[in-house]
């Protein structure tokens, strides 16, 4: 038998370990291991007598080290989660240990992970999944941050005003928009750090040359890093504000058009190919429901409009939540009985197509009631209602999931995004964490 | 119990014991590291325990002294950099490029190992504070603190600059350390690059071509000019190839286009005696591919070019057909026409790389020019004519394809087709009459060719001409084998059948046969009404030709090969030996033109003179008198006796045939109109005019005058009327 020649020899906190060089590399040159053993520093990780000291908890290395040879992550009971995640952090190998934890989302295999009980009081208002597996949760005039291990963060709040949206400007980001105080510069939208909870800077509505205070409603980015949000000011200060996300400058505002709703808007969405943004203002918050696309190159009129103004009295189906879908070329709406609707984005003025599923939902009503919401992930559509979250697929949208967690009450919010689920409940303070499992190994 | 209830008073302490961390301890552990880093930048860190300085930066941050560490680096890598900045100030001469980039190695091998170490703060707490990442920003020091040093920053630019410039000038250079300094340069990111190199590169490169252009083209023609800007432009895309960014390729080549070619491009094209029309009259096309695709690279270059070629052309075509000596011979013509657009055609091919806008102008200047003769499309067909009557004997089915494919271009060049179908017709008519077609196959690939350029409708009648010919065939076997055994001895009839309308025929003037072959003639009739009813046979004398057996004074024998009318004017002195011109024209009642000419070929030609003439003179007169030349010798037993006809049309002829194709043009131009207002019912007057140019520019360019006169004429015939509030609309009436 040949001597094998890439073994290497660690003493981690007095416990001895071997491994190959070629295990090691697994982790990859931007980890300790990786740097360790950079011929720059001249250290020869198979010469038999040296054994390499590393002053941490040998368990943990233990762990992480049947990781890199497996790829498949196994805590022992007697390991706190937390613990591995900060040593995963000393290595280097945090990107692994999430990698191994949670697998390419699908509405159709998530499971429910883990649920986080929150302490705020009263009801939730968004929750928003931010890039890296983590999220934030508005509750009143506040907002939790949790990064991906679910570790707390500082809280933030933006002049303890009550907070109406908020969105992840980057990984480490947080806009958060919230209600104004009379005559005071307090509320509007601002920037926070994730990490710290730190407010950065505040983004102001410049009317006349004159900064003017105004309540920050929904809010969406683009790829160019610009924010999008649903102003509505003392006087004439009612539309859709633009600024420079890196910067915090304006650049832009729509006005309202008389007769139609932007300022007070439930949700904005930037359309990427059509270059446009989707405002949506529904029910209850006003009588009447109103969607448009903005182009803000052309600033004169709205590229497409629809409003249920003026509809035949005692049509109960009124919008609840719009998602517009570019891939279809379509609107998806919700009404309060779950029943989706969908309208051509190509053409204006065009007519609802309502899909009733009502039957299911006969008689079930619960005492309190939330209203749908929608998402769209990777052609994978969800809406949600009352405890459940339905996953919608195919071109004729075909229902091939439900999920659900008895624990909680009514879901009132929910969001996908860094390959999880996160939804929010009503009646208890908690929200549900939803995940995908790795692929199996065999 | 008994006791009273002792009061006692809890008090809780405050934790007296606060956990402080030791207060030297960010001092102490940022220590190490700092020394750890100057040992890195001495190469001296093979004493350093990475797991040891790993773990004090990981410490570092986790006790809150992550700004003390970031602040720390910052301080000592500057205080690195600004000694490494003295020694390459220091640097003498050529060395200086050297140390720079010796320095910058060392730099970046510690940035990596320091970046090695402070690993653990750059991923979580420079994100955190949004702070700028270990290895961007030992490059930005590096920028502020060397590259952007007063005393290194100008220095470097013009050690390149030269470097470059001494290159061009013929030297060789350490191309590997100019491509670590231009490569130090880009990763320090692009704006360092454009700004600290680019920008002045492309200046100065800008100066050196414009004064080496100014030098050239004084001294050396177009051509030599030409290689040595394509030598220039290879040498640069070289370069960059080389060292330089790839995205300067194009910036530099623009420079190069710009000074060498485009600021000088008209000079050029019309440099004397070497510029592009001296190069296309002299075929150079190596050099000529090197003008295309160097004036490609410049805007309107390649236009230019092409107006100059097409102006060229223009102007010796047109000097060509209308020359008059060229128009005497109207093969030669054609041939010329053929070999000036081959030339052209293989210098777009083979130095112009085919561009299809390059053809497009040859084929714009033939048309313009070969329309300028209004006797094109005649030559043409004389051309056609020659080559299948004798040219294309002995040639192989190949070339005779290529020659017929080349004159199909010509063709595609006139405007006036229809006057080229007329002649064509003619010349096909006297071919097959004659029988002097060489090859049945060349003939039906030409008509082929007409047919898939002009349609059906072009070729039908020349179609028509060659069924006719096989049908002919056929009758006259069927003639003999019906009546063979009646005629004995007397002479051979061949008779061909035209049909009507198929054929050029012209004055159905007969001439009195010879008793013997009027009752054969009548005999055919007979014969040929019996087999077909319905139809009418007129004789056109005027094209036949007949072999006659002669004897001459003392018994020479010959076989003569004449025409029709000829063979009435011989067998007329078989009776007599003497006649006057106006007993032939009364015993032959052939039209005087003709009488002439065929009088002329017998009397007059040297050496086929058959007959003899008094008064002898080179021109019929209405009161000569002719005999049989009894001394007629010949040292051929068959003598052919050809007419006398101008191969060219005579003028009065050519004006006839002019007339008659207008007459044609008439009907189609009307038909043209009618087709157009039957689908558009309404239309004003400039459309139809457009409209019907447009539908018959595939025959000929018709003259809006005679459009105006057939609509004229419809309206008179109530096809079409004029609308009564627009006189300008007309409408069309069902």
């Amino acid at each position: 038998m040949g001597v094998q020649k890439d073994r290497v020899k660690f003493n981690v906190g007095g416990r001895h370990f071997e491994t190959t060089a070629t295990t090691l590399a697994i982790a990859g040159r931007n980890s300790l291991f990786g740097a360790m053993f950079d011929e720059n520093w001249d250290l020869d990780p198979t010469a038999a007598a040296d054994e390499h000291f590393i002053d941490r908890n040998p368990d943990c290395f233990a762990v992480l080290l049947d990781l890199l040879r497996t790829g498949e992550l196994y805590i022992p009971p007697n390991i706190p989660e937390r613990l591995l995640h900060r040593e995963a952090l000393f290595y280097g190998l945090s990107d692994h240990l999430r990698a191994a934890k949670w697998g390419p989302f699908d509405g159709n295999t998530v499971r429910l992970s883990r649920s986080i009980p929150g302490r705020a009081p009263g009801d939730g208002t968004a929750i928003r999944a931010g890039p890296d597996g983590g999220c934030c949760v508005a509750h009143g005039s506040m907002v939790h941050v949790y990064d991906w291990a679910m570790e707390e963060h500082p809280p933030m709040n933006l002049d303890y005003q009550r907070v109406n949206d908020a969105v992840w400007a980057d990984s480490n980001s947080i806009v958060l928009s919230a209600c104004e105080r009379l005559g005071r510069d307090d509320g509007g939208m601002g920037l926070f750090n994730a990490s710290t909870g730190e407010l950065k800077y505040k983004f102001h509505v410049t009317h006349d040359d004159q900064v003017k205070s105004f309540t920050g409603g929904a809010l969406s980015l683009n790829s160019d890093y610009r924010l999008f949000g649903s102003c509505r000011g003392r006087s004439n200060e009612y539309g859709v504000g633009v600024w420079d996300q890196l910067s915090g400058k304006q650049v832009d505002f729509f006005y309202e058009p008389p007769g139609w709703s932007l300022g007070e808007a439930d949700k904005l969405q930037w359309l990427h190919g059509a270059n446009c943004l989707m405002v949506a203002t529904l029910f209850p918050r006003k009588d009447n429901c109103y969607i448009s696309l903005l182009d803000f190159r052309d600033k004169e009129r709205m590229v497409w409009a629809w409003s249920d103004a003026g509809a035949p009295v005692g049509d109960e189906r009124r919008v609840r939540d719009a998602i517009a879908m570019e891939e279809c070329g379509s609107i998806c709406v919700v009404n309060e009985y779950e029943d989706l609707g969908f309208m051509d984005l190509r053409r204006s003025g065009g007519a609802m197509r309502w899909r009733s599923r009502s039957p299911l939902m006969k008689g079930k009503m619960p005492d309190e009631p939330c209203y749908p919401k929608l998402a769209l992930h990777q052609g994978q559509l969800f809406s949600s209602m009352n405890d459940t979250i339905s996953v919608f697929c195919g071109p004729d949208w075909v229902l091939t999931s439900r999920l659900r967690n008895s624990y909680g009450g009514s879901i009132c919010d929910f969001s996908i995004g860094g390959d999880r689920l996160f939804a929010l409940h009503s009646e208890e303070n908690v929200f549900d964490v939803w995940e995908t499992r790795p692929p199996p190994i065999m | 119990m008994s006791s009273g209830p002792k009061k006692r008073n809890f008090q809780i302490e405050a934790f007296k014991h606060k956990v402080v961390v030791d207060p030297k301890y960010a001092e102490k552990t940022w220590k190490v590291l700092e020394d750890a880093i100057k040992e890195i930048y001495n190469h001296n860190a093979s004493g350093l325990s990475f797991e040891e300085l790993y773990r004090n930066a990981y410490n570092m941050v986790l006790h809150k002294f992550g700004e003390r560490l970031y602040s720390g680096l910052v301080s000592t890598m500057t205080l690195h950099l600004q000694s490494m900045s003295k020694s390459i100030e220091a640097a003498q001469g050529a060395s200086f490029l050297d140390e720079l980039n010796a320095k910058w190695n060392d730099h970046n091998k510690a940035l990596q190992m320091i970046r090695d170490i402070l690993m653990y703060m750059d991923r979580t707490f420079i994100p955190s504070t949004h702070k700028t990442p270990v290895h961007e920003l030992g490059l930005n020091l590096w920028r502020d603190h060397v590259i952007h040093n007063s005393k290194i920053q100008s220095r470097l630019l013009n050690t390149i600059l030269e470097l470059i410039q001494r290159e061009r000038t013929g030297e060789v250079i350490n191309r590997g350390l100019m491509r670590n300094i231009i490569k130090m340069l880009m990763d320090l990111g692009p704006s360092v690059y454009q700004e600290d190199f680019e920008k002045s590169f492309l200046q100065v490169s800008a100066d050196f071509y414009r004064a080496e252009s100014q030098e050239y083209i004084e001294c050396c023609d177009c051509a030599d000019y030409l290689k040595k800007a394509e030598r220039r432009l290879n040498e640069e895309i070289d370069r960059v190839s080389h060292y330089l960014d790839t995205k300067t390729e194009s910036k530099i080549t623009n420079v190069v286009e710009k000074e060498m070619i485009a600021n000088h491009k008209l000079r050029l094209i019309h440099m004397e005696n070497s510029g592009l029309v001296k190069m296309l009259l002299d075929d150079k096309s190596e050099d000529l591919a090197r003008m295309y695709n160097l004036f490609r690279r410049v805007s309107i270059g390649l236009s230019t070019i092409r107006d100059v070629m097409t102006s060229h052309i223009r102007d010796t075509g047109k000097q060509l057909v209308t020359d008059p000596e060229k128009s005497k011979n109207p093969v030669e013509f054609v041939e010329t026409l053929l070999e000036k657009r081959d030339k052209y055609d293989k210098i777009i091919s083979s130095a112009f790389s085919n561009d299809k806008t390059f053809q497009n102008a040859l084929s714009s200047s033939f048309e313009y020019f070969i329309n300028l003769n209004p006797r094109s499309p005649e030559y043409i067909s004389l051309f056609v004519d020659d080559k299948l009557r004798k040219g294309l004997k002995g040639v192989k089915d190949d070339d005779v394809e290529l020659i017929l494919d080349k004159v199909m271009i010509l063709f595609r060049y006139l405007q006036e087709k229809d006057v080229f179908e007329k002649y064509y017709k003619q010349h096909l008519a006297k071919r097959l009459l004659s029988g002097k077609t060489v090859s049945d196959d060349a003939e039906r690939s030409l008509i082929v060719k007409l047919k898939t350029e002009c349609g059906y409708q072009f070729t039908s009648k020349l179609e028509g001409m060659f069924t006719d010919m096989k049908t002919s065939q056929d009758t006259m076997q069927g003639f003999y084998a019906a009546c063979g055994a009646d005629l004995g001895n007397g002479p051979t009839l061949v008779v061909q059948v035209l049909t009507t309308g198929s054929w050029p025929t012209q004055s159905t003037n007969t001439c009195n046969l010879p008793a013997e072959l009027s009752t054969l003639c009548e005999k055919f009739r007979s014969y040929y009404l019996g087999t077909h009813t319905g139809r009418r046979l007129t004789w056109q004398t005027n094209m036949g030709t007949a072999d006659l057996r002669a004897t001459f004074g003392e018994g020479h024998k010959y076989e003569l090969n004449v025409s029709t009318y000829q063979m009435c004017v011989l067998m007329l002195f078989n009776n007599t030996e003497h006649l006057s011109y106006k007993e032939i024209e009364q015993a032959t009642e052939i039209p005087s033109s003709d009488l002439k000419r065929c009088l002329q070929s017998l009397a007059c030609v040297k050496g086929k003179n058959v007959l003899r003439k008094e008064p002898m003179s080179k021109d019929i007169g209405e009161d000569d008198a002719f005999s049989v030349n009894d001394s007629f010798t010949s040292k051929l037993r068959k003598v052919k006796i050809g007419t006398v006809v101008a191969q060219k049309e005579s003028e009065p002829e050519k004006q006839e045939t002019r007339q008659r194709v207008e007459e044609d043009r008439k009907p189609q131009i009307e038909a043209a109109i009618v087709r157009i207002m039957k689908s558009r019912r309404v239309l004003d007057h400039n459309n139809i005019i457009a409209e019907v140019t447009k539908q018959l520019q595939s025959r000929f360019l018709a003259n809006p005058g005679e459009i105006k006169k057939r609509i004229e004429s419809l309206i008179e015939r109530d096809f079409l009327e004029r609308d009564n509030e627009d006189r300008r609309l007309y409408r069309y009436l069902a």
